[in-house]
């Protein structure tokens, strides 16, 4: 470029620092920029000057009217985007609880078994998401903890201790009305009930005890009526596979 | 992420805001256009001249804030050019469209403006919030032809030929006019810090 061409940019350095460049000059102006030092120096040294001039208009009072306004539509626009999360989360619920009714449909009731599955494995590809692993061993005790991620976001971690244990979930949402928590043991097809029943703290945190773990395959969790049942009514959503207990 | 509170929100700086918005948290929002609002309605009212209009462009600019605060890119310059930066573009638009011209008016110039280290900023804060009446003076100084190239500019989102064919002046005028105006206020800038 000649020194004739380079003042003639130059000279447009102002008009581009105000937005006045005419639109077919515009892009030519920016790609000139790139590669010449001395336009982007100018175009800093006069930054400042085009940054102050809104600054130096006379000061208006924006009405109260039009904060409350703007308000509106934010939390409008936050509270439809929490019920768009809610509404997801109970899809995804809805999905999963259809599942298990189709598999409840061969459930032997009288025995306390489920039939269909092909084993306990079957259960663990339909409810759990994430990969359990053992999380540690407790040395001279013999202290065995599990802990699976589930796909509803719940984690639940089952803390085996000579057998017996504890079953310990974070992140649970609260049961509906008139609902608990019941907590169950599968060995091979059988399914029981562990005896108490449990709620989740207001943190979502909840926890109950298992007797008994041993020859356990998987501990599962579902939500029943006060009181708990004898067999699942629905299907768990948190499910714990075990190995060597 | 737990919303922050007012009393939190109110003692952020700018920059450590915009994360808030960018998480669609209201308090945060609410600070920032406590910060912002007046100075974004004020630079709106002078380009519309029109208090219903400037309040349109104002709740635009800020919503379209409030669903892209994420983008705040703060190696681009402060969070309050940022805004009025958009609070311009919006303006602007808003005059041409109501003029019935296309929109011309880009981001990409903004950014080119404010292309620089954050840390070179602070000159040009303090400046905007310590002398501004200087600023005001400045261009109230300015011979009448630089500051109205300036202002139409600026403020009426013309382009260079657009103002010559305006004031019937050669191209070349309105250049330099330009040029010697924003030399003059950048000039009184660099005065106040001295």
């Amino acid at each position: 470029m000649n020194a004739n061409e380079h003042d003639r940019r130059l000279e447009e350095v102002a008009a581009f620092a105000l937005g006045a460049l005419d639109a077919a000059q515009i892009d030519d102006f920016r790609e000139h920029l790139k590669g010449c030092k001395r336009c982007q120096d100018e175009l800093r040294w006069f930054a400042p000057a085009v940054r102050a001039l809104p600054e130096a208009v006379e000061q208006q009072t924006p009405p109260p009217a039009l904060k409350v306004r703007l308000m509106e539509e934010v939390r409008a626009d936050v509270a439809a985007e929490a019920k768009l999360a809610e509404a997801e989360k109970r899809r995804e619920r809805a999905s999963s609880r259809k599942g298990f009714r189709e598999w409840l449909g061969g459930l032997d009731i009288g025995g306390l078994t489920w039939k269909p599955l092909a084993g306990m494995a079957a259960v663990v590809l339909i409810v759990a998401a994430g990969v359990g692993y053992v999380v540690g061993n407790g040395g001279g005790s013999n202290i065995h903890t599990t802990e699976v991620q589930q796909k509803n976001g719940i984690v639940a971690m089952v803390v085996d201790e000579d057998g017996q244990g504890e079953l310990r979930l974070t992140g649970v949402d609260q049961p509906a009305n008139g609902k608990v928590l019941e907590a169950w043991v599968a060995r091979g097809e059988s399914v029981e009930p562990v005896k108490a029943t449990f709620t989740p703290d207001e943190a979502g945190n909840a926890s109950t005890h298992i007797e008994d773990l041993h020859g356990v395959d998987a501990v599962l969790v579902t939500e029943e009526p006060a009181g708990g049942t004898k067999v699942p009514t629905m299907e768990p959503f948190v499910n714990v596979p075990l190995e060597g207990t | 992420m737990t919303p922050v509170r007012r009393e939190k929100a109110e003692r952020l700086a700018d920059e450590e805001l915009m994360p808030w918005i960018a998480k669609k948290d209201p308090e945060a929002f609410e600070v920032f256009y406590d910060r912002h609002g007046g100075a974004g309605y004020s630079l709106a009212y002078r380009i519309l001249g029109d208090r219903t209009a400037a309040e349109d462009c104002i709740q635009e600019a800020f919503i379209s804030i409030w669903k892209s605060g994420a983008r705040f890119d703060r190696t681009r310059g402060s969070v309050r050019s940022w805004t009025l930066s958009i609070v311009r573009n919006r303006a602007i638009d808003a005059l041409r469209s109501k003029a019935g011209k296309a929109p011309k008016l880009t981001f990409d110039d903004d950014a080119i403006l404010e292309s620089r280290a954050a840390a070179e900023h602070t000159e040009a804060e303090v400046l905007s919030a310590e002398t501004a009446d200087e600023v005001r003076g400045a261009i109230s100084q300015l011979p009448g032809e630089q500051s109205k190239v300036i202002e139409l500019a600026y403020f009426g989102g013309f382009s260079q030929s657009e103002i010559a064919g305006m004031l019937n002046v050669p191209l070349g005028t309105v250049k330099g006019r330009m040029r010697l105006g924003l030399e003059k206020i950048r000039g009184e800038l660099a005065e106040g810090m001295a």
